[in-house]
C-alpha cells in the first residue's frame, strides 16, 4: 500500500497566499501557514467535531459562517478569519462556554492582584476559581479569552456543581471545568481505540464518563494520559504533578521503562525533573505513551526511598561514608581477586556507555570473564535468537501500514501500549487482525478472529501461519485439535493472513518465557524468510539489545563477538552451585535474599532489601543521561535534566560508567580514563561495528552472533494435575527495582500480585476472589500460597502469576518465591484452599 | 467472534438472526435487547459491545442520549410525567420533582422494592389539560404537588 504525497494546493488567508496539501481542513492549512484560528475543539490527530464554534471564518463565496475546522480547504479559497464580525461572534460565543465554567477570575478585574497577593476575598473556591485550578498559567482556554478579549459575562450562569473525582491512579477529574469539547473522548476512541470516555446523557446533564458511572480503572483505562493532554482545560490533571505549576522548560528524551524507546518531554522547573509527556515525533510512538512513560518516571525519580549516599557495612554497623571511603574499600576487596572469584551482573536497563564500561571494568581491570545480566531472562528463547530477531528490519511505524496482522499473546493496555495504538491505525485504514491468546486482551474486543489456545501452544499455532506465509503446506486439522482450537476457525484466520500484501506479525513477551520455545523459534525463523513480514518481538527490559550489542555477557563480547568465557552464569549463581568471593550488582537485583558471597556491592538507585557490604549511589536516568537502542536498533538519546552539585542536599549520586572510572582509578588501572559519557560513546564506535558516530535514531540491524537458535529447554520431570500454571514475565522493572514498589497509582492497580484465575474456575472450586490458594506441582509437599484474583481474562483451565525477574522492592508477591525456580511454564499443578 | 461473551445468553440469540453486527446496527439491537430483557442490563451491554466491536462505554453513551433507553428493572406500576411544552409551562418540573421525592428515586429509576419506576415523556397528547401525568394506563390531568402526592399515597396505601 504505498501512499501517495498528497498534491500541494494553494489559496489565500486574510489576503496572504499559502499552500497546504489537499485534503485537509481550512484550520489545519491556517495552522500550518502558522495563521491560528481560534478553537476549543479541533486537534490536528482527531476527526472534527465542531462543538465550540470558536473557528469560524468567513469565506468568499460560502453563506454564513462556516466552521474552519470542519471545512475543507479548496484550491483558490480566499478565507478571512480574523474580522471585526468575528470577533464580536467570537466573544459572544466564549460567553456562553463561560456561563458553564466557573471563571469569575478570569473576567474578576482583582485576578492579577489575587494571583500575587491573595489580597481579596476570593469570589471562588477550589474547583471554582481560575487561580486555583492546576491549569491555571498553561489552558487554552485561559489563552482564548485573553486574547479574544472577553472581560464580562451577560448571560445567566449556571455551574453544574460536580463533586471531583479522584479514586482513579494517576490523574484527577473536575467537570465543573469541563467544556465537552470533546477532545478526550475523540482522544480515548479514534487514536487510542479504548473508549473508555463517552458523552453520556444530554442536555444539561451532560457529562464525559465511562458506563454505568464506572471508575476509569474498571472501564478499560490504560492510564495513558492522552486524554489528560489534548484537553484544553483544567479538568483532567495529572496527581503527581498537579499543583507544580507552570514548567520552564521541557526537553525531548527517551523513555527509559522498555524496548519500543518512545519520544518524550521531560518537564522541569527550578531545575528539578517534573513531569513527562508524549512528543509528537512520528518516528517511533507519535505522540503517544503508555502508562510508565506517562506517569511513572517523576515518582521513580523522586521517590523518598532513594538512595543518594554511598553506605558501607563496618562490623555490624551500615554507615554514610564518603565517596573516597567507599571506593578505597572496594578497591581494597578487588585488588589482587582471582577471575573465577568475581561476578559482575549488570541491568540491561542501563545505558550504553555505562553497559560497555561495566564490560571493560569486569574483563580488563578484574580480567574476569564472569558478566551476566538479567537481559537473558528477559529474552527467552536465548541471545543466539534474539541476535537473529535483532538482525531483522524491525519498524514499529510500519504496523499501522499493515494490511492483515496477527497479534500472539499481545496486551496492550499497561504495556507496550504503542505497538496497540499503531495496530488499531492500521485497523481504521481497513487492516485485518487475527489474535493468537489463550487469555481476553484488550485487542479481542476488536479482532477479526480471536485463537484462544491452550497455554504454551502458541508457539505450535505461529507455525502454522508462518509456513502458510512462506507458502508451504501443513495439516490444520491435526494442528488445530492439539492446540484446541476450532479447526474453521483456524482455516478462516489463516486465510485471513495469507491474504495480506504486507503482515505484521506481533509477539507478546509471555510467549518467549515458555519453557519449549522450539516451535517458536522455528515459526520466527520460517516468518523471517517469508515475503516481507514486520516481525515485532516484545520483551522487557529498555536496552536489552544494548547489552547484548554492548556485550555483557561472558560468552558475548562488544559487538556480539563470541568470546569462549564460560563463567558463572544465572544457573550457578542462583542454584548457588559455585560461590563466588565478591558479587558487584550493577542495578540488577535478581534475588530475594543475599547471594552467598563474601563480599557484595551494590550500585543502584534504591537500596536492596537485604544485606549489603557496600552501596554505591547511582544516577537516575534524569540525572545521568545517555543513549538507549531500542528493539528497533535506533540508538536514541537520554537527556540529563537534573544537574544538581553533588552535596548532602541533592545527593552523592554518579552515573555508573563514572563509578567504574573511579574504581579503576582506585585500583590503579588505566584501562577506563573516561571523562565524559561522550568519551565511552566514541570508544562504543569503535568496538562494535555499525555503531553511530553520533547519536543516531535510524533502525540498524545487528549481525547475527555465532550461537545456538535456541537454548534448549530444560524441563524438570512433567509434573501432574487439572491446571495449567503460566508464568507471565513482569512489565514494571527498571534497575533494581519493580518500580509498581514505588509509583503509588501501579501499587493501587495491583497487577501483578498473587494468582489469576477465570471466575468460573474459582467457583468450581470453592474459592471466592481474595481467598488464599496454594499451587502444588509433584507429591512432594514443594508449592506456594497466595490469593486469587477472578480474572475474567484469564482462559480456563489455567491459573496465572506474574514471575518477576527484577524482586528490589517488592514487599508483597514473596509467597511466590517457590515458584520462580520452576523450570516447566506452562506447568501442570493442583490448586487447594491453602490452610490456615 | 469468539470467546466467553456469546450472543446466545439471556434469550438474545434471535439478535444474530435480525442484525448482521454491525456498527451501524446499534440502536436498533439495543431496541430490541431492551423489548427482550425490559431494560438494558450491563451483561447485555457488554455481549453487545463484544459482538459489534463498540466499546461498552461508547455504547453507554450513546443510549443515555435517549430517553427511551432503560437501565433499570421497570417496576410494578409506572409513572410518567408529561414535559412537553404545554405541560412544562404549566408547571410540569414541579410535578416531576414532587414525584421524584415521594418515590426516592430519580427520573429513569425504579424504587428499590421495585414496585414504581418513574419516566418523563414528551407529550401525552392531552395539552388541553395540562399539567398532566399518566400512572399506569390512567391519565390524571390538571396535577398540582398535592394532586400527585394523594395519588400516589393512596396507591401505596391501597
Ligand atoms: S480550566 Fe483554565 S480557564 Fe478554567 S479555571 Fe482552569 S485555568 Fe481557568
Ligand atoms: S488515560 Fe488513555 S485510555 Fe484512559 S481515558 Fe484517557 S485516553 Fe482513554
Ligand atoms: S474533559 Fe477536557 S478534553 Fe474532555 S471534554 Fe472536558 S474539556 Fe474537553
Ligand atoms: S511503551 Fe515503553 S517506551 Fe513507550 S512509554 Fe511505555 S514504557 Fe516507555
Ligand atoms: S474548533 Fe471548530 S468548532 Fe471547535
Ligand atoms: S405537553 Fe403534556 S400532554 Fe402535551
Amino acid at each position: 500500500m504505498a501512499r501517495k504525497e498528497p498534491r500541494k494546493l494553494a489559496m489565500e488567508i486574510n489576503h496572504r497566499p499559502v499552500t497546504f496539501p489537499e485534503g485537509v481542513t481550512v484550520h489545519r492549512a491556517a495552522e500550518l501557514n502558522g495563521i491560528d484560528i481560534p478553537s476549543l475543539c479541533s486537534h490536528k490527530d482527531l476527526s472534527p467535531f465542531g462543538g465550540c464554534r470558536l473557528c469560524m471564518v468567513e469565506i468568499e463565496g460560502m453563506r454564513g459562517y462556516p466552521l474552519s475546522c470542519s471545512t475543507t480547504a479548496q484550491d483558490g479559497m480566499k478565507v478571512l478569519t480574523d474580522t471585526a464580525t468575528l470577533g464580536d461572534l467570537r466573544k459572544e460565543i466564549l460567553k456562553l462556554i463561560l456561563s458553564e465554567h466557573p471563571s469569575s477570575c478570569l473576567v474578576c478585574d482583582e485576578r492579577v492582584e489575587c494571583k500575587e497577593y491573595q489580597g481579596t476575598i476570593r469570589k471562588a473556591g477550589v474547583t471554582t476559581g481560575c487561580r486555583f485550578c492546576p491549569n491555571d498559567g498553561q489552558c487554552e482556554l485561559q489563552d482564548l479569552v485573553e486574547k479574544i478579549g472577553v472581560t464580562e459575562i451577560d448571560y445567566p450562569i449556571d455551574y453544574h456543581g460536580y463533586d471531583p473525582e479522584h479514586d482513579d491512579p494517576f490523574y484527577d477529574r473536575d467537570y465543573n471545568v469541563c467544556i465537552l469539547c470533546g477532545r478526550c473522548v475523540r482522544m480515548c476512541q479514534e487514536v487510542r481505540g479504548t473508549s473508555v470516555l463517552a458523552f453520556t446523557y444530554r442536555g444539561p446533564k451532560a457529562k464525559i464518563s465511562p458506563a454505568f458511572g464506572r471508575s476509569h480503572a474498571e472501564a478499560g483505562c490504560e492510564f495513558c494520559g492522552a486524554c489528560v493532554d489534548v484537553c484544553p482545560t483544567g479538568a483532567l490533571a495529572d496527581k503527581a504533578s498537579k499543583w507544580e505549576g507552570k514548567p520552564d522548560g521541557s526537553l525531548i528524551s527517551t523513555c527509559p521503562f522498555c524496548p519500543i524507546g518512545c519520544q518524550i518531554e521531560l518537564y522541569h522547573k527550578n531545575g528539578r525533573f517534573t513531569g513527562a509527556r508524549a512528543n509528537l515525533d512520528p518516528e517511533v510512538n507519535d505522540g503517544q505513551l503508555c502508562v510508565k512513560g506517562r506517569f511513572c518516571l517523576p515518582e521513580v525519580t523522586h521517590h523518598f526511598e532513594r538512595a543518594k549516599r554511598p553506605l558501607l557495612r563496618k562490623g555490624q554497623y551500615f554507615r554514610v561514608v564518603s565517596w573516597e571511603e567507599a571506593l578505597e574499600r572496594v578497591a581494597g576487596e578487588l585488588k589482587g581477586i582471582a577471575p573465577e572469584d568475581f561476578v559482575m551482573l549488570v541491568s540491561p536497563d542501563l545505558s550504553n556507555e555505562s553497559l560497555f564500561a561495566a564490560q571493560k571494568f569486569a574483563r580488563e581491570c578484574i580480567g574476569s570473564s564472569n558478566i551476566e545480566s538479567t537481559a537473558r531472562m528477559e529474552l527467552g528463547g536465548g541471545l543466539g535468537l534474539w541476535s537473529s530477531l535483532f538482525s531483522l528490519p524491525i519498524s514499529i511505524k510500519d504496523i499501522a501500514r499493515a494490511d492483515v496482522i496477527l497479534a500472539v499473546g499481545l496486551d496492550s493496555r499497561f504495556n507496550f501500549s504503542v505497538v496497540g495504538t499503531k495496530v488499531r491505525k492500521a485497523l481504521d485504514a481497513g487492516a485485518k487482525l487475527v489474535t493468537i491468546d489463550p487469555c481476553d486482551s484488550n485487542l479481542a474486543g476488536y479482532t477479526d478472529d480471536w485463537l484462544s489456545p491452550t497455554p504454551g501452544k502458541e508457539g505450535a499455532l505461529l507455525k502454522l501461519f508462518a509456513d502458510r506465509l512462506a507458502g508451504q503446506k501443513a495439516d490444520t486439522s491435526a494442528a488445530a485439535a492439539e492446540a484446541g482450537v476450532d479447526s474453521d476457525m483456524l482455516e478462516r484466520a489463516l486465510a485471513i493472513i495469507s491474504s495480506g500484501h504486507e503482515p505484521t506479525v506481533i509477539i507478546g513477551p509471555r510467549v518467549f518465557h515458555y519453557s519449549d520455545g522450539t516451535a517458536l523459534a522455528d515459526a520466527l525463523m520460517t516468518l523471517a524468510g517469508a515475503k516481507k513480514v514486520n516481525i515485532i518481538p516484545l520483551y522487557f527490559g529498555a536496552n536489552a539489545r544494548g547489552a547484548l550489542e554492548m556485550g555483557v555477557f561472558s560468552e558475548v563480547g562488544p559487538g556480539g563477538v563470541s568470546r569462549n568465557g564460560k563463567g558463572f552464569g544465572w544457573t550457578e549463581l542462583l542454584s548457588g552451585s559455585r560461590r563466588p568471593k565478591v558479587i558487584y550488582c550493577v542495578g540488577d537485583v535478581a534475588f530475594q535474599e543475599r547471594p552467598d558471597c563474601d563480599f557484595l556491592i551494590v550500585q543502584d538507585t534504591y537500596l536492596p532489601s537485604f544485606k549489603v557490604d557496600v552501596f554505591l549511589p547511582a544516577s537516575s536516568f534524569v540525572e545521568a543521561g545517555g543513549t538507549l537502542i531500542n528493539m528497533e536498533g535506533r540508538v536514541q538519546q537520554v537527556v540529563r535534566v537534573e544537574n544538581p552539585p553533588e552535596g548532602v542536599v541533592f545527593g552523592f549520586m554518579r552515573p555508573d560508567w563514572r563509578i567504574f572510572t573511579d574504581i579503576a582509578k582506585a585500583l590503579g588501572s588505566q584501562a577506563l580514563s573516561y571523562q565524559s559519557a561522550a568519551d565511552v560513546f566514541k570508544e562504543i564506535r569503535g568496538a562494535v561495528p555499525g555503531f553511530p558516530a553520533e547519536v543516531d535514531r535510524t533502525p540498524r540491524r545487528m549481525k547475527p552472533i555465532d550461537r545456538p537458535l535456541i537454548v534448549a529447554a530444560r524441563g524438570d520431570k512433567a509434573a501432574d494435575g487439572d491446571f495449567w500454571l503460566v508464568a507471565e514475565p513482569g512489565g514494571y522493572r527498571h534497575r533494581g527495582i519493580d518500580i509498581a514498589s514505588k509509583v503509588g497509582g501501579l501499587c493501587e492497580l495491583a497487577l501483578e500480585e498473587g494468582f489469576r484465575m477465570h471466575p468460573e474456575d474459582v467457583e468450581s472450586l470453592g474459592l471466592a476472589d481474595g481467598d488464599s490458594i496454594r499451587v502444588t506441582w509433584d507429591d512432594s509437599q514443594a508449592g506456594a500460597a497466595a490469593t486469587v484474583k477472578a480474572d475474567p481474562e484469564c482462559s480456563r483451565g489455567a491459573v496465572y502469576f506474574t514471575r518477576r525477574v527484577i524482586l528490589g522492592g517488592i514487599k508483597q508477591g514473596r509467597e511466590l518465591g517457590p515458584l520462580l525456580g520452576l523450570r516447566q511454564n506452562p506447568a501442570r499443578v493442583r490448586i487447594a484452599r491453602a490452610e490456615g | 467472534m469468539k470467546g466467553r461473551d456469546s450472543i446466545s445468553e439471556g434469550g438474545l440469540s434471535e439478535l444474530r438472526r435480525e442484525f448482521r453486527g454491525e456498527r451501524g446496527d446499534l440502536i436498533p439491537v439495543l431496541q430490541r435487547v431492551q423489548e427482550i430483557q425490559g431494560y438494558l442490563r450491563p451483561e447485555a451491554i457488554r455481549i453487545v459491545s463484544r459482538w459489534l466491536k463498540i466499546s461498552e462505554n461508547e455504547i453507554f453513551g450513546v443510549a443515555t442520549f435517549y430517553a427511551q433507553f432503560r437501565f433499570h428493572p421497570p417496576g410494578l406500576h409506572h409513572l410518567r410525567v408529561c414535559l412537553g411544552t404545554a405541560c412544562h409551562v404549566r408547571g410540569g418540573e414541579q410535578i416531576l420533582l414532587t414525584a421524584q421525592q415521594r418515590l426516592g428515586v430519580d427520573t429513569g429509576e425504579t424504587t428499590p422494592d421495585g414496585k414504581y419506576d418513574l419516566d418523563r415523556v414528551a407529550c401525552l397528547g392531552c395539552c388541553a389539560l395540562a399539567p398532566v401525568v399518566a400512572f399506569d394506563q390512567k391519565v390524571h390531568s390538571q396535577m398540582s404537588v398535592l394532586k400527585i402526592q394523594r395519588i400516589l399515597d393512596e396507591h401505596k396505601s391501597a
